[in-house]
C-alpha cells in the first residue's frame, strides 16, 4: 500500500486531463497560469509528471486551440483554450469520472459500513 | 532555471525536434520559471517531477506535442547475444584449461608437429609438403630418402600463452559491455538518466 501522497498523485494521473480542460473551459490560459488555477482549486501538486506533456498531447488531439498573445507585462505566452471537439471530450470525461465516482463511492461505504462502529 | 532550459534544448536538438518548435517550447518553459521564481515559487511548482530529471521531461514533451518519436527500446540482436555468449565460454574455458595445465605442471613436456617431409634423390633437394602418399619421384632408381623435419613445442610455453589470450579476451569482452551495454550502471545507461536535483541555477 503506497503512502496517501501517492495514491493521490494515481488517482490525479487519470483525471488531470480532464481538470486541464475544466479549468481551460474558465477562459485561455497559458502553462503556469493553469497550474495556479488547479492549485487554487486544492490540486496542488500535479502529480509527478508536469502539465507540459498533457498539453502538448491535447494540442496534438485537435482538443485544445492555442494563440500566443502578450501576457501582462510579460513575455508572450502561449494560451489555451478548448476546442469545440475539448468541450465535447470534457463533458464525455466528467460523466464518466462521475459514473466511476458514484462506483467507487459505493464500495468504498459498503466498506465503511462493514468496519464502521 | 536557464540551466535546465538550456537541458531541455540540447534533448530537443537531439531528438530531432524542428527548430522553430524547440524555441516556442523553449520560451513558453523560460516565461514560466520567470513567473513562478518572481512569485517565489520552485521549480517543483511548475514542473512537477520532471524538475528532477531535464532530458525525460523534454522527451516526454516532445513526444506528447507529437514533435518526435518515442524512443524505441534498445533490442540486442539475438545472433549478436548468442555469440557474445560463444565466445565469452570459448575464451573462459580456454584460459581454465590453460591455467590447470599451468598448475598441475607440464613442464618439459612438450609434443611434436611435423613441420613437412624431405625427399632426397638424385639431383637437387626437393621440399615437398607432408603426407601419407609416398613420393616416387620419375626417373629415380632404388628408394628415395625420406625425412620429416620435427618441431617441438613446451607445454608450458602454450598454456601460458593460451591464458594470456584468454583472459586479455575476456577482459576486453567486459569492457566493451560495460561501456557500451544499456544494462543498468553501465556508461550508457548512465548517459541516458542524468539525474539532478532541481534548483533555479
Amino acid at each position: 500500500m503506497g503512502s496517501a501522497e501517492g495514491r493521490r498523485s494515481q488517482l490525479l494521473r487519470g483525471v488531470l486531463d480532464l481538470c486541464l480542460l475544466a479549468v481551460m473551459g474558465e477562459g485561455p490560459a497559458y502553462g503556469y497560469e493553469m497550474t495556479k488555477r488547479l492549485r487554487a482549486r486544492g490540486l496542488s501538486s500535479v502529480g509527478e509528471g508536469s502539465i507540459y506533456p498533457l498539453l502538448g498531447r491535447l494540442e496534438r488531439d485537435g482538443l485544445v486551440e492555442t494563440r500566443r498573445a502578450a501576457s501582462n507585462g510579460g513575455p508572450p505566452r502561449k494560451y489555451y483554450s478548448l476546442s469545440p471537439e475539448g468541450e465535447r471530450a470534457l463533458a464525455a470525461g466528467v460523466g464518466e469520472w462521475k459514473a466511476a465516482r458514484d462506483a467507487v463511492d459505493g464500495a468504498l461505504g459498503l466498506i465503511e459500513a462493514e468496519v464502521g462502529p | 532555471m536557464s540551466e535546465f532550459v538550456e537541458e531541455c534544448r540540447r534533448e530537443w536538438r537531439r531528438l530531432g525536434v524542428p527548430d522553430q518548435v524547440a524555441n516556442e517550447m523553449a520560451a513558453d518553459l523560460r516565461a514560466d520559471l520567470q513567473e513562478a521564481e518572481a512569485e517565489g515559487g520552485s521549480p517543483e511548482d511548475v514542473l512537477g517531477n520532471g524538475a528532477f530529471d531535464p532530458r525525460r521531461f523534454a522527451a516526454a514533451w516532445a513526444v506528447a506535442r507529437g514533435v518526435t518519436s518515442p524512443p524505441t527500446p534498445h533490442h540486442r540482436s539475438p545472433w549478436r547475444s548468442l555469440i557474445a555468449t560463444a565466445l565469452t565460454a570459448l575464451l573462459g574455458l580456454l584460459a581454465v584449461g590453460a591455467g590447470l595445465a599451468l598448475m598441475v605442471g607440464f613442464r618439459g613436456h612438450s609434443f611434436a608437429i611435423a613441420v613437412h617431409r624431405a625427399v632426397a634423390g638424385p639431383g637437387p633437394i626437393r621440399i615437398l609438403p607432408s603426407g601419407p602418399n609416398r613420393i616416387v619421384l620419375p626417373g629415380m632408381r632404388g628408394q628415395p630418402i625420406v625425412g620429416t623435419q620435427i618441431t617441438g613445442v613446451g607445454i608450458q610455453a602454450l598454456a601460458l600463452v593460451v591464458l594470456v589470450v584468454g583472459v586479455v579476451g575476456l577482459a576486453l569482452f567486459a569492457a566493451v559491455f560495460f561501456l557500451w551495454s544499456d544494462w543498468p550502471g553501465s556508461r550508457r545507461d548512465r548517459r541516458s538518466r542524468g539525474q539532478r536535483s532541481p534548483s533555479w541555477n
